[in-house]
């Protein structure tokens, strides 16, 4: 066989040009111009969702459904499985219309080209100005948009207002810094019967990005600097994170099912009203205004000292897949749900943070102030890049989870952090 | 009325040998052609097919979207960084191991009670298999749900007959994480193991068992001497299929411990899926599947090899 | 067709006096029971859980039994995604597929294995029992390929194909054995007195070989109603998702929320079927290993 080198780099440039050709094509507009007729054509459209956004996902296509001559056939995957999924369907050319996709995967799929161009379409909205940043950057690739905001939310602290009472503590006056965080959850532990001060995901990388990042992003420190090419976890600041949550962890201010916690059943202890404070999301929102048993709050994260704060911007974006033969009425749903009115109505209603900044102060979000809360925050608010975020990060087997363990339960969180960043940084440089 | 049939057949062929009657062939191949056409029909598409794509991927690069350009052997030669890959390469070997003794040990236990002519036997043995109907997805999100720490039930049961006394992360450690992943299985297939042992009990002929106490054997010697040879076929068939199975164990560790706590209980096919699906590298994974394949083949016909010698010797 | 046949068929001497008797029977059955206990104990628990109202069943430690009643674990997976009834119907009718085609084939295909000589027979059934080698998680990408190349990918034909793929090596290993069980020379009459082959084989084998057949059929049926990974995989459309998909789904709801109750009552609506099909049908099942899988 003749020397593979020279052939195989021809055949990527070739394959390379051969997909940049396909996405210009596909991206260009050409054939699916949305300016002539109507998009509303009665076509049949279909979506896919990861389990996370099931139900946030469904309001907003069954009330496309009803009020349109389109329909749009949802498919809801379990979170474990959606990148099997959307791997596979990329592999054979049979992604759906619309994809949702989480934030930290995104710049992934726009690398690999699963998204059809949609920069003329954003740029052409008259609130454009005003649609999350942090999720349009994430589905920038090379100067072109791929997709808009679909699901926005935003890591903040909860905290139970009668557990700080029955503590001593004033319900009112959540902690604003690491010493108090600790303070308070020893006080509250200390009212026994199973009740414990924290909640920690231990076994969780999602859950730790979404909640530790903001602490660091308040001290100034950014993990991922240079555009996702660099990671940052080796440093003072990070020390002080695991820091905490390591002694939160020996003086058994937490949960004995933390260190095993991988996310599915996070939130449980808090809404069963036997935790006092939990970093979280907006998500469980709903959830919280729905529950009779306990008084809650909100404040945001916070740098170790207290001197600033911040937040992760999460959730999904939709973009329209490259096998998608539907582009203008995919681009139909995409924009109706960006519209004021599906923001509101449809979003907001339900507890859950709009796509856009100038409808945070919409009259649901605006009527409770722990969501307006939130949705102030989002100003502060960060969401990090970089190409294998996922596998990286998310990844249970991942170097980032075995970060976390080592830093917490590990002997040695010094060299818990040294070894995971030299693992992360690995990762890093072999996809770029 | 037919299944009799085994016990009339003539003492001098021994049921348990693989002996084929002395019968011409028949005179038409093209109808014994026909009959297994369908079967040819799915093994070729539904099989064959698949395993040489398999086979081509393990070839290529093949990117998620684009069209894949072969790299001759770096996907093989990239097999020993991937070091997920060789780290569960020895678990899963560990936990074949630990699995199989224990399968066999248990099924002996459970063996004895579902063998016994005391009435209620039957009871037993359908208690014992019942675990084998239900799912694997199922099975293994009940347990998963029993084994926390707060919403489950197996912690609550072990506080409450006092071996313990606040809940122990039955997941939390490798150990203990192995050990729940053991119980489940065991939970869920013994009960195929009793009823294939139990089986080949029967076809055991009494007429030994009598001959062996008429020349005034002892329990244990009925057992080594009668018990055992004869189940030889059905322990073989046993291993086997266990073995394998373990070898290629892959739900019960997604849904119960991901591979954790740790990546210590990542098995082989839990790492090829990660390595196609988590970092989507399709050509490695493909690869890693072909070794599988070719090491498992070898293993079985090896396995096979020498239990069928062992059976000849008889 | 009794499972009498399970019962030893050689005389046990007993030892002792009736008092030593009966505190072995005794300690028999507190042993064997605790062990049947513990074997059904996480099944009876899903299932009182289930009845459960939704915030006992999600309360934490759980309770022992049940403080209400309430079928609303149950009315909520109604709601739950496209509702519990689709995925039961498509549950259903993928099951149906997958026993059709796995006993047509392996019975056809067993008979003829068991019967005839011809060019590449050993070949054949060596290659149909390396199905079992294969991790299946690793060919279903290339299957997802191949299907929708044919376009077969999202049907629930396809995916039913493809579990009787998965059903074949003990299939075939089964029928096989079983029709080799039946004496030749019944068939041989047939053939003389003018049956064609498959006549031979429908009316003379068939019966003999029933056990095995319905073992054959209910071991595909337990596949294609537990299987996960491949309806995952192959179908595309969520309306087409079968149950094990929706518990999958259930757990990793709405942001990590999880519904234990309802978690429950899916795997109750799951397993149900699973265990009223095996237990009506045990008779069979058993003298189907003692008449097919054991010879040999």
């Amino acid at each position: 066989m003749a020397p593979g080198l020279p052939r195989h780099r021809a055949a990527s440039a070739l394959a390379a040009v051969t997909v940049a050709l396909a996405m210009t094509a596909c991206g260009g507009g050409s054939d699916n111009s949305s300016g002539s007729g109507n998009p509303d054509d009665g076509s049949q459209l279909t979506m896919w969702v990861r389990s996370a956004t099931d139900q946030f996902s469904q309001r907003l296509v069954d009330e496309y459904n009803a009020s349109h001559k389109n329909h749009i056939s949802l498919t809801i995957i379990p979170n474990d499985n959606y990148l099997t999924k959307v791997g596979a369907a990329a592999g054979s050319h049979t992604l759906p219309d619309i994809l949702a996709s989480d934030v930290v995967y995104t710049p992934n799929y726009t690398k690999q080209g699963l998204f059809q161009d949609l920069t003329e379409e954003i740029k052409s909205l008259p609130f454009y100005s005003s649609i999350a940043k942090s999720h349009l950057d994430v589905a920038t690739y090379q100067g072109k948009i791929y997709a808009v905001p679909h699901k926005l939310d935003s890591s903040v602290l909860f905290y139970n207002k009668d557990l700080f009472r029955k503590a001593g503590l004033d319900p009112e006056k959540p902690p604003k810094n690491f010493a108090e965080i600790l303070d308070y959850a020893r006080k509250i532990t200390a009212l026994g019967n199973g009740i414990t001060g924290f909640d920690i995901a231990g076994s969780c990388g999602g859950c730790g990005v979404y909640t530790l990042f903001p602490y660091a992003w308040a001290a100034g420190v950014e993990p991922l600097p240079d555009n996702g090419t660099k990671v940052n976890i080796n440093n003072d600041t990070f020390k002080q994170i695991f820091g905490l949550y390591r002694q939160l962890t020996e003086e058994k201010l937490v949960a004995s099912s933390d260190k095993t916690q991988d996310g599915s059943t996070w939130p449980n202890n808090f809404l069963a009203g036997k935790v006092g404070m939990l970093a979280l999301g907006s998500p469980i929102v709903g959830a919280l205004q729905q529950q009779k048993i306990f008084e809650w709050g909100v404040t945001p994260l916070m740098a170790p000292d207290g001197s600033d704060t911040a937040t992760f911007i999460g959730g999904d974006v939709a973009g329209i897949s490259v096998s998608s033969k539907h582009k203008a009425q995919a681009w139909d749903f995409l924009k109706w749900t960006l519209e004021e009115n599906q923001q509101v109505e449809i979003i907001a209603k339900n507890g859950d943070l709009p796509g856009r900044t100038d409808l945070s102060g919409n009259k649901y979000t605006a009527a409770d102030p722990r969501t307006k809360l939130i949705a102030d925050g989002l100003a502060k608010g960060h969401t990090p890049f970089a190409l294998p975020f996922g596998d990286l990060f998310n990844n249970p087997n991942g170097p980032w989870v075995e970060t976390i363990r080592g830093a917490i339960y590990g002997p040695d969180l010094d060299k818990a952090l040294a070894e995971g960043q030299e693992k992360i940084q690995k990762g890093l440089d072999a996809a770029s | 009325m037919s299944t009799t049939a085994p016990a009339e057949a003539p003492v001098r062929t021994p049921p348990l040998t693989r002996r084929r009657a002395h019968r011409p062939a028949t005179r038409r191949p093209l109808t014994g052609l026909l009959f297994v056409a369908p079967t040819a029909v799915v093994v070729a598409g539904l099989f064959l097919a698949p395993l040489g794509i398999l086979v081509y991927m393990s070839f290529t690069d093949w990117p998620l979207l684009g069209s894949p350009t072969p790299n001759g052997l770096d996907n093989y030669r990239q097999l020993g960084d991937d070091d997920q890959f060789t780290g569960a390469i020895t678990f899963t070997l560990l936990y074949t191991a630990i699995t199989t003794v224990v399968l066999f040990a248990v099924a002996f236990v459970l063996v004895a009670i579902s063998n016994s002519p005391r009435r209620g036997a039957r009871f037993y043995r359908t208690a014992y298999f019942l675990p084998y109907v239900v799912g694997t997805a199922a099975a293994s999100s009940m347990w998963w749900v029993d084994s926390h720490d707060e919403l489950g039930v197996f912690n609550r049961l072990l506080q409450a007959v006092g071996l313990i006394d606040r809940p122990i992360g039955l997941l939390a450690t490798p150990g203990k994480a192995l050990g729940t992943v053991i119980a489940l299985v065991v939970w869920k297939f013994i009960g195929f193991q009793v009823i294939v042992l139990l089986v080949g009990l029967q076809s055991i002929p009494g007429e030994y068992y009598e001959a062996a106490m008429v020349d005034g054997a002892s329990v244990w010697q009925r057992l080594r001497y009668v018990t055992f040879p004869g189940l030889k076929p059905t322990l073989a068939l046993l291993t086997v299929l266990s073995v394998t199975g373990s070898l290629l164990a892959f739900d019960q560790f997604f849904v119960l411990t991901h591979g954790g706590p740790d990546n210590s209980t990542v098995t082989v096919v839990l790492a090829l899926y990660n390595k196609a699906f988590q970092s989507y590298r399709l050509g490695n994974a493909a690869a890693e599947a072909v070794v599988l394949l070719v090491a498992l083949i070898i293993l079985n016909v090896v396995q096979l090899r020498l239990l069928r010698s062992r059976d000849r010797e008889e | 067709m009794s499972s009498s046949t399970l019962a030893p068929r050689r005389t046990v001497r007993r030892h002792g006096g009736p008092l030593q008797r009966a505190t072995r029977t005794a300690a028999y059955h507190v042993f064997s029971a605790a062990v049947a206990i513990a074997f059904l104990f996480p099944l009876v628990w899903a299932a009182l859980n289930s009845v459960k109202d939704r915030d006992e069943a999600n309360r934490q430690p759980p309770t022992w039994f049940p403080h209400s009643f309430s079928l609303e674990n149950y009315r909520n997976l109604q709601s739950f995604d496209q509702g519990i009834g689709v995925y039961l119907r498509n549950s259903i009718v993928v099951s149906a597929l997958t026993v059709v085609g796995s006993v047509v084939v392996c019975v056809l295909g067993g008979y003829g294995f068991a019967r005839f000589r011809f060019p590449g027979k050993n070949a054949l059934f060596g290659t149909t029992l390396a199905i079992l080698m294969v991790p299946y998680a690793t060919i279903l990408l290339p299957l997802y390929i191949l299907l929708s190349k044919i376009g077969m990918l999202n049907t629930l034909i396809g995916l039913a194909l493809v579990l009787v793929m998965f059903q074949l090596p003990f299939g075939i290993f089964m029928m096989r054995n079983s029709f080799e069980s039946v004496p030749r020379e019944l068939e041989e009459a047939a053939l003389v007195d003018g049956c064609t082959d498959f006549g031979a084989m429908w009316r003379i084998s068939a019966r003999i070989v029933a056990p095995g057949v319905v073992t054959v059929a209910l071991f595909s049926f337990l596949i294609a109603w537990n299987e996960f990974l491949a309806p995952l995989f192959i179908l595309n459309d969520g309306r087409k998702y079968t149950l094990p998909v929706m518990l999958v789904n259930i757990r990793y709801a709405s942001f990590n929320i999880l519904d234990v109750g309802a978690l429950q009552a899916g795997v109750v609506v799951a397993m149900v079927p699973c265990l009223v099909v095996y237990l009506a049908l045990q008779r069979f099942y058993v003298s189907g290993l003692v008449a097919g899988a054991l010879r040999g």
